[in-house]
C-alpha cells in the first residue's frame, strides 16, 4: 500500500506545471511578414467578420461552418496556385477550393490532404451526370491512403440563397459519391453565372462536413 | 439576418458514411495483462498492434502489465508485480517483493462456425517464475454476447486438481534449483509434471457491462518462494464496466474469500487517437509567375541577400523550426535547420518548402533541405520547385514528391552563410520527474519522483555543456553500499538504489559534448563528465550510416570511473575505473522491423554482445525487445542472469496531436545484473542521426503536405 501512496504523489507531481525556456504563431502574422518583404499587405483573417461586411466586400471573404464543431468562421485568400484557392482563417485553418469544390482541408482532426475533382465540376457544369474523384487521407500511420470515388451529380431544383435583403436564385445540385471505404452526399447552390455561392461538403468522417459561403 | 438564413441550410441532415463491419463483443482482459475471463486465459488475441496496460489490485499483490499483440497471432506481455511471498524455507512471509513477469500466447487456430479457437500459452517464463505455467485454451463464442473457454494447464496452472500428465514422458516437471540463475528458460519444465482442467464464460450483458465466471486450475499453495495467496474455492466471478471505447474496469471476487479491481487501458499502434493531428494549417505554396519562372538569375538589387535570410530565420521560427545557415544562388536554395516541434522530418520539410516558395526570388528552382542536429548536418534532401508548386493539394502529391525527392548526404559548410544564433546560448528548465526504477536496494522496485533543474550551454553550435540536477522526494535513506574492495564482479549497476537516495539534491549528470562529420557518411562524439547517474568519464563513438542506406556500423570506445553515491563530483568511494566499449550494427529490414547487435566489452570488465529486436510503427510507437549475454558466470551476475527487457515507446504527438518530439517510454527488465551492464549516455549517434535519413524521412512522408 505504501508503494501505491508514493506513486499517486509522483502522478500528481506530474502535474505540476514545468517551466524555464527548455520546457516551453499565428498565420497572420506569417503572411504579414511575406508581404512586407513584397510591400503589399494582405487583409488579416479574422473569425468575426460582421455579416454587413461580409457582405459589402464581395469576392473578399469566404464563411465556413465546420458543423461538427458548431463553429463559423471567416476566411480571407491565402494562396492560389493554378485555379486552386487556398483560404485561410485567423486560427490557422485552410480550406482549399477549386471551383468552389473543396480540395484540400489544413487543421482539421483527419484532413482531406488533396483531391482531384475536376470531373464533377464539369458535370455540374453540364447540368448533372457521373464523375470519379480521388481524395487522399493522412493514415494513422502516416502514409496516404487514395479513395477512388464514384459520383453522381443531379440537378435537385431551384432554390433562392438570402445574402442580405436580397435573395439570390440558384440551381441545387447534389452529389453523391462512394467508394470502398466512403460515402457521402454534398450540396451546391450554383447561381445564374455558373459559379457556386453556397454548398455542403463532406471532408472526412471525423472532420464531417463544412458549409461554405461564397460572397 | 445572415447568419438565420445560413442555419436554414445547417438544418440538412447528412451523415458521411463508413461501412462498419458487425459490431463485435469487446474483447474482455484478466488481470495478467491479455485477453482472459478473470486469471484463466482465453483463446481469443487482440488486434495486431494492440497495446493495452493493465493494474490489478488485491491483498498481497499487485500486479502492472503491458499486453501487447505482435503479430495478427502472437501475444505478449511484460510487466512486474509486487507481491507478498514466502521465503526460501516456506514459512515466514516477505512483503512487498518485486518480480517482472514474460508471457507469450499464439493463436493456432481461428474460429469456425463450428470450431473453437485454439491458442497455446506461456506464463512467466523466465525462471523463477511464481506462475510459471503453460497451457493449451479453446474458446468459441455462442452468438453475439457470450464466449465459453476450456483449457488444459501444467505448472502453476495445474496446482488445483491436478492429475497425470496426458504428454507421456514428461510426468515430473523438475523443481526449480535456487541456486541456479535466474531469469532463464526452463524448458525442462514446460509442460511437464500434472495437469488441470481450467475453464469460464463472459457474457456481455450490453455495451458497457459485462459478467465472468470461470473455474481456475491455481491452487497458491504455500511454497518456499511462492505467492502468500491463499484460495478457499477455484472459482472467480467478476463484473466489468466500459466507460468508454479501451477502457474497462473490472471487480473481481477471487477464490471465495478476496476481492480484486483491476483497469485495462487499451490502445492501437495502427489507430491514432489524435488521428491526423492537432497542428495548424501551414502557409500555402506561392506559385511563381511565367516570368519570374523563366528567368536564369535574380536581381540582388531589388531584394538583398540578408533580406532573404530575415525572413526565412523569421517564418521557420514561426514553426518551431530554427535556420541555422543559407545558402541562395541563381537557381539554388540550400537550407539548414533545426527542426525542434515535428516527430515527422518530412513535415517539417514540407513547411520550409512552402516557405521558400514565398520568399525566395523566381530564378531558384532547387531546394536543399540539411536537417541539423547537435550542431551537425545530418542529410540533404534536393527537390524542385516546379514539383512543389504542382503536386500541393493534389491526389497522389505526396508520392509524387518522393519519387523525385532526391537523398545525400549534408554538404560541406563551405557557400553557407551561418545564421547568427537568436537563441539563447544559455537555457534552462524547472520540472518534475516521475520514474520507477528497478534497481530499489531492498529487492523491490522504487517509485521516484521529484523535481529537476536542467541548464545548457551552447559554446558553439557543435559543442554543448549540459548538466541537471534533481531532488527527490523520497524520504532520505542514510544507508550506504558495503563496498566489497576485490568482487568477482564488481557491482557495476546492483547497488544503483543506493545512488542519491540520501534525500539532498544530487548532480544527475553534467557533460561538455562535440559532435561532428570527420568524413562522408560518418559521425562523431565525445562527451566528457558526469555522463549519468552512476559513472563519470568520457565517451567517444563513432558512427557510419549512408543517408539512403540500411545499414549502420557504429564504434564505441569509453574510459568511465564509478561515482560516489552522493553523486556529488566524487570518484573514491569504490575506485572503480574501466574502460568499456562496442561495436555495433545497425539494420533496417523494413516493414518496421528493426535490430541492433553491439559486440564489446561490458561496465564490469566483461565481454559479450547484446541484441536488440524492435518492431515500430510509421507513427513511432515502438516496442523493442532486447538481451545481453556475456561472459561472465550466471552465478556471479547479479541478479536476473543475463540483462534483457522490453520497451515500449509512444510519441506524444501520438496521443495528444499538438506536434512534438517527445516520447513517453516505458522499460520492463529483468533485475539489471552486473554482467552485460551498458553506460548509458546521452545523444548516442544512430537516434540522433536515423530519422532525417532516407528510410525514417519516407516512414512518415505523408505528412509532407500536412
Amino acid at each position: 500500500m505504501k508503494k501505491l501512496g508514493k506513486m499517486t504523489f509522483g502522478l500528481a507531481m506530474l502535474a505540476l506545471a514545468a517551466c524555464g525556456p527548455m520546457n516551453k504563431g499565428g498565420m497572420g502574422e506569417k503572411l504579414a511578414i511575406v508581404a512586407s518583404l513584397r510591400g503589399t499587405a494582405p487583409a488579416a483573417p479574422d473569425t468575426n467578420v460582421p455579416a454587413e461586411v461580409l457582405l459589402a466586400n464581395p469576392g473578399k471573404y469566404m464563411r465556413v461552418n465546420i458543423r461538427d464543431q458548431g463553429i463559423w468562421t471567416a476566411m480571407v485568400v491565402g494562396g492560389q496556385n493554378n485555379g486552386r484557392v487556398t483560404w485561410v482563417d485567423a486560427s490557422n485553418l485552410s480550406v482549399t477550393v477549386s471551383n468552389g469544390l473543396v480540395v484540400a482541408t489544413r487543421g482539421l482532426s483527419r484532413d482531406l490532404m488533396g483531391a482531384d475533382v475536376a470531373a464533377s465540376w464539369f458535370a455540374v457544369q453540364r447540368g448533372g451526370g457521373t464523375a470519379e474523384r480521388r481524395h487522399d487521407f493522412l493514415t494513422d500511420q502516416d502514409r496516404i491512403s487514395t479513395e477512388l470515388l464514384q459520383c453522381s451529380i443531379v440537378l435537385d431544383g431551384t432554390e433562392v440563397v438570402a445574402r442580405g435583403d436580397t435573395g439570390i436564385q440558384t440551381r441545387r445540385f447534389n452529389e453523391k459519391c462512394e467508394g470502398e471505404n466512403l460515402t457521402f452526399s454534398n450540396v451546391y447552390w450554383v447561381n445564374a453565372s455558373g459559379n457556386m455561392v453556397r454548398s455542403l461538403q463532406a471532408v472526412s468522417p471525423s472532420a464531417g462536413y463544412l458549409q461554405i459561403d461564397v460572397f | 439576418m445572415l447568419k438565420k438564413a445560413l442555419f436554414t441550410t445547417t438544418a440538412l441532415t447528412t451523415a458521411i458514411g463508413v461501412p462498419v463491419a458487425a459490431q463485435e463483443t469487446p474483447l474482455g482482459y484478466g488481470l495478467n495483462g491479455l485477453p482472459g475471463v478473470i486469471e484463466m486465459p482465453i483463446a481469443q488475441s487482440d488486434s495486431e498492434g494492440a497495446l493495452a496496460v493493465t493494474a490489478a489490485m488485491q491483498e498481497g499483490i499487485f500486479r502492472l502489465n503491458f499486453g501487447l499483440q505482435l503479430t495478427d497471432r502472437l501475444s505478449a506481455s511484460a510487466g512486474f508485480n509486487i507481491a507478498d511471498v514466502y521465503d526460501s524455507t516456506g514459512s515466514s512471509v516477505i512483503a512487498g517483493e518485486n518480480a517482472r513477469a514474460f508471457s507469450l500466447q499464439y493463436r493456432l487456430t481461428n474460429e469456425t462456425e463450428y470450431l473453437p479457437q485454439i491458442a497455446i500459452g506461456m506464463r512467466d517464463i523466465l525462471t523463477p517464475g511464481r506462475l510459471q505455467s503453460e497451457y493449451i485454451v479453446a474458446t468459441k463464442s455462442i452468438g453475439d454476447s457470450l464466449s465459453v473457454t476450456a483449457g488444459l494447464g501444467w505448472g502453476a496452472m495445474a496446482t488445483a486438481g491436478g492429475f497425470d500428465n496426458p504428454i507421456g514422458g514428461r510426468a515430473e516437471r523438475p523443481v526449480f534449483d535456487t541456486a541456479s540463475a535466474d531469469g532463464q528458460l526452463a524448458t525442462d519444465q514446460w509442460f511437464a509434471g500434472d495437469a488441470a482442467w481450467f475453464g469460464g464464460a463472459s457474457y456481455q450483458i450490453n455495451e458497457k457491462w459485462g459478467v465472468a465466471a470461470e473455474y481456475s486450475s491455481i491452487a497458491y499453495t504455500q511454497q518456499p518462494d511462492g505467492l502468500v495467496l491463499e484460495t478457499d474455492s477455484p472459482y472467480n466471478f467478476g463484473v466489468t464496466y466500459r466507460p468508454a471505447d479501451g477502457v474497462q474496469l473490472s471487480f473481481v471476487s477471487l477464490y471465495g474469500r478476496d476481492v480484486g479491481v483491476s483497469g485495462t487501458f487499451a490502445l492501437n499502434a495502427h489507430n491514432r487517437p489524435s488521428m491526423g493531428g492537432a497542428e495548424r494549417a501551414p502557409v500555402p505554396v506561392k506559385v511563381r509567375s511565367e516570368n519570374a519562372r523563366a528567368a536564369r538569375e535574380w536581381d540582388r538589387t531589388q531584394v538583398s541577400e540578408p533580406a532573404l535570410r530575415t525572413a526565412m530565420a523569421t517564418l521557420m521560427e514561426s514553426e518551431g523550426l530554427t535556420l541555422t545557415g543559407l545558402e541562395i544562388t541563381d537557381t539554388s536554395a540550400r537550407v539548414r535547420y533545426i527542426n525542434g516541434r515535428y516527430r515527422s522530418q518530412a513535415q517539417a520539410m514540407g513547411r520550409v518548402a512552402r516557405f521558400l516558395t514565398q520568399v525566395m526570388p523566381g530564378s531558384v528552382e532547387v531546394f536543399i533541405f540539411e536537417p541539423e542536429s547537435r550542431g551537425i548536418p545530418l542529410s540533404a534532401t534536393r527537390i524542385a520547385r516546379s514539383d512543389v508548386e504542382a503536386l500541393e493539394t493534389r491526389s497522389g502529391g505526396a508520392d509524387a514528391m518522393l519519387q523525385r525527392a532526391v537523398f545525400v548526404d549534408a554538404g560541406s559548410a563551405e557557400g553557407l552563410t551561418p545564421m547568427p544564433s537568436e537563441a539563447a546560448a544559455f537555457t534552462w528548465g524547472l520540472g518534475p520527474y516521475f520514474v520507477i526504477n528497478p534497481y530499489g536496494p531492498d529487492g523491490a522496485a522504487q517509485i521516484d519522483a521529484g523535481l529537476k533543474l536542467q541548464a545548457r550551454y551552447q559554446i558553439t553550435p557543435q559543442i554543448v555543456a549540459a548538466g541537471s540536477v534533481v531532488q527527490s522526494a523520497r524520504p532520505a535513506d542514510p544507508q550506504d553500499p558495503i563496498i566489497d574492495a576485490t568482487p568477482d564482479l564488481q557491482n557495476v549497476r546492483s547497488d544503483g538504489g543506493f545512488y542519491g537516495d540520501d534525500g539532498v539534491p544530487v548532480l544527475q549528470d553534467l557533460t561538455v559534448s562535440y559532435y561532428g562529420r570527420p568524413g562522408p557518411d560518418l559521425f562523431s562524439r565525445i562527451s566528457a563528465g558526469y555522463l549519468e547517474r552512476m559513472y563519470g568519464g568520457v565517451s567517444s563513438e563513432i558512427l557510419w550510416k549512408p543517408v539512403d542506406s540500411n545499414l549502420g556500423l557504429g564504434a564505441e570506445l569509453n574510459y568511465v570511473a564509478q561515482r560516489d553515491t552522493d553523486m556529488a563530483f566524487g570518484f573514491s568511494e569504490y575506485d572503480y575505473d574501466v574502460v568499456t566499449g562496442h561495436v555495433s550494427a545497425y539494420y533496417d529490414f523494413g516493414n518496421g522491423y528493426h535490430t541492433q547487435l553491439d559486440v564489446g566489452r561490458y561496465l564490469a570488465g566483461d565481454w559479450g554482445g547484446t541484441v536488440t529486436v524492435a518492431r515500430e510503427y510509421d507513427n513511432g510507437v515502438r516496442i523493442s525487445a532486447y538481451v545481453a549475454q556475456t561472459e561472465v558466470n550466471y552465478d556471479d551476475y547479479g541478479d536476473g542472469s543475463y540483462n534483457k527487457g522490453v520497451q515500449i515507446a509512444i510519441p506524444q504527438d501520438f496521443l495528444l496531436g499538438n506536434p512534438s518530439r517527445k516520447t513517453y517510454a516505458a522499460t520492463i527488465r529483468t533485475r539489471s545484473g552486473d554482467g552485460g551492464a551498458m553506460l548509458n549516455v546521452d545523444g548516442r549517434l544512430y537516434e540522433v542521426v536515423r530519422d532525417a535519413h532516407t528510410n525514417d524521412l519516407s516512414d512518415t512522408w505523408g505528412r509532407f503536405w500536412r
